[in-house]
């Protein structure tokens, strides 16, 4: 791989520092928002059948795009799963954390799993691809623990486990990981679900801070998805050797430059079911 | 800012096959461009009313952590602000100021937010623009043909950003904004008169960027408008994502927060014209 590991070390040292600063301002922001909206989350009982009603209703419509998703074939049995009356127990806004808490999980789960595989963790992994995902999955633990800490403040039960329906996608895709490409796939079905989601909660949420704290993750799922598809794109061109920090400007393919970014306007079409991970 | 080489690495797909891995995509955005355009004019149709508590905390918005134009001698990556070049001062948003004076109608509320989105977008568009102008010019060096497709893509979506916001302004009665937000074009004037490179483009654009979502982050906590609301939110990652790659371009970690600042995010008082 053409990278120097003394400018990566450097690079991910100052990240890091970046990153030190803004953990220390979010949580200072997330902890004066959930202060102020504290005790704005008891469930309105209409409220919540009116969310269990619209939700069961646009689930049949989320799977359009043909991704791992689709093809698990999970819309029909979604249904089933969310229809369920048990899911207005909480309010709406903070079903949707708890959704968002578990795909967090589960993502942690995944990028610790991929860590294990020698072409992702292991000491002849791609530099970059390594340290990305080390990286990626420290994001998301931060991410559920600062969606749970919204949770609690809002009076909810805080979410320790995985999205159930996407769990079951992550396993069905694990014997097939055997090479860096299907790792990348799957993390950008992952990436690209959980920003799509959390674009369509910011949308949606009624409290304030629950809002907040979304629209503050679904930008770095974002950008997230958007360097897999850059490394997605060089993969399935062969041309590993150009994932490195920094590129080989002059050689990268013309695409590369903007596979990333696809949609001018982020889409929701594959959005989760708001109670998906709703703790029952 | 041609490609003079379709297949510049010798890969072993070519470039019109990887051009197909993302055509779909394009596809998709177009539709969804169109449909949020749609949505975005329906649902700001009525939006007349005065919220000024939320245009009065988006004035409040501190200034950035990342030190992007936030005065003179401002630092940006590496990239000092020094002098101004008139020369290239105005060619920075050559395309993005043909008419137009929108601060004078007073608009408050949402709709200044609205105002204030579009003025940054055409402001991003302006500054791509100028970056082609010059790399057209030879004043850049060598361009690298992956350059050359972030700038044309990310530019194009600037254009629809601004389109959509000035769609909601159209619906209600107002006026488009077709100037760009002065008071941040003035700091990308110096910064683009020192611009000598890619490089150089790359993080002046960068800049913007960050500016651009931060700015957006800050408008979803308080505009009014659910409709308001979502149309940010489905630009804000759009940015990000701009900004991801421009990093990865410039040898940077392409995610470096796992929270998205709002340090930075312009203030509805900024002058638009």
């Amino acid at each position: 791989m053409s990278i120097d590991e003394r400018e990566l070390a450097a690079l991910l040292e100052a990240s890091q520092d970046l990153h030190a600063d803004a953990m220390r301002d979010n949580r200072e922001q997330l902890r004066e928002l959930v202060d102020v909206e504290a005790g704005r989350g008891a469930p309105d009982p209409d409220q919540a059948a009116e969310f269990a009603r619209l939700h069961t209703r646009s689930i049949g419509t989320g799977f359009r795009t043909g991704g791992l998703l689709a093809a698990a074939g999970l819309g029909a049995a979604l249904v089933t799963v969310t229809a369920s009356p048990a899911f207005a127990k909480s309010s709406p806004d903070v079903q949707m954390l708890q959704t968002a808490a578990s795909i967090e999980n589960l993502a942690v789960a995944t990028y610790e799993t991929a860590l294990t595989l020698p072409f992702i963790g292991g000491t002849d992994a791609n530099s970059v691809v390594k340290a990305f995902v080390t990286k990626t999955k420290d994001q998301h633990t931060e991410h559920a623990a600062a969606f749970n800490a919204a949770i609690k403040k809002l009076k909810g039960a805080t979410q320790t486990a995985t999205d159930p329906v996407l769990l079951g996608v992550v396993n069905q895709a694990k014997p097939g990981l055997t090479g860096p490409k299907a790792v990348v796939d799957l993390a950008l079905e992952l990436e690209d679900g959980a920003a799509q989601t959390y674009v369509a909660n910011v949308g949606a949420m009624k409290n304030k801070s629950a809002r907040s704290v979304t629209a503050s993750i679904m930008g770095v799922e974002a950008q997230h998805a958007a360097i897999l598809r850059a490394v997605q794109a060089l993969l399935a061109a062969g041309a590993a050797n150009l994932i490195a920090l920094p590129p080989d400007a002059a050689a990268l393919p013309a695409a590369a430059g903007s596979v990333g970014f696809p949609a001018g306007f982020y889409p929701t079409t594959d959005a989760r079911p708001a109670q998906e991970g709703a703790v029952k | 800012m041609s490609n003079p080489n379709p297949n510049p690495a010798g890969l072993p797909i070519t470039e019109g096959e990887l051009r197909s891995l993302t055509s779909d995509l394009a596809d998709a955005h177009s539709d969804t461009f169109t449909e949020m355009r749609e949505t975005a004019r329906d649902a700001f149709g009525p939006l007349l009313y005065d919220v000024s508590d939320g245009a009065a905390r988006l004035v409040a918005t501190p200034t950035s952590r990342r030190g992007f134009l936030i005065g003179a001698g401002a630092v940006l990556g590496g990239l000092v602000v020094a002098t101004q070049t008139p020369k290239l001062a105005g060619a920075s948003t050559r395309g993005a100021r043909p008419r137009a004076v929108p601060r004078q109608q007073k608009l408050t509320g949402d709709l200044a937010v609205v105002a204030l989105a579009a003025a940054l977008e055409n402001l991003a568009v302006g500054t791509y623009q100028a970056g082609i102008d010059a790399a057209t010019a030879g004043r850049l060096g060598t361009v690298a043909p992956a350059v050359v497709e972030f700038v044309t893509t990310a530019q194009k979506q600037h254009k629809d950003h601004a389109a959509a916001w000035n769609a909601v302004l159209k619906s209600a009665g107002k006026s488009e904004v077709t100037g760009v937000d002065m008071t941040v074009k003035a700091q990308v004037d110096q910064q683009f008169a020192e611009v000598k490179d890619v490089p150089g483009l790359a993080k002046l654009a960068l800049g913007l960027e960050n500016v651009a979502a931060a700015t957006y982050l800050a408008a979803i906590d308080v505009v009014k408008s659910p409709a308001g609301i979502q149309t940010a939110a489905t630009i804000e990652p759009v940015e990000l994502q701009h900004a991801a790659i421009l990093s990865f371009l410039l040898g940077q970690y392409p995610v470096p927060d796992s929270f998205t600042p709002q340090d930075g995010a312009r203030p509805v008082s900024d002058t638009i014209g």
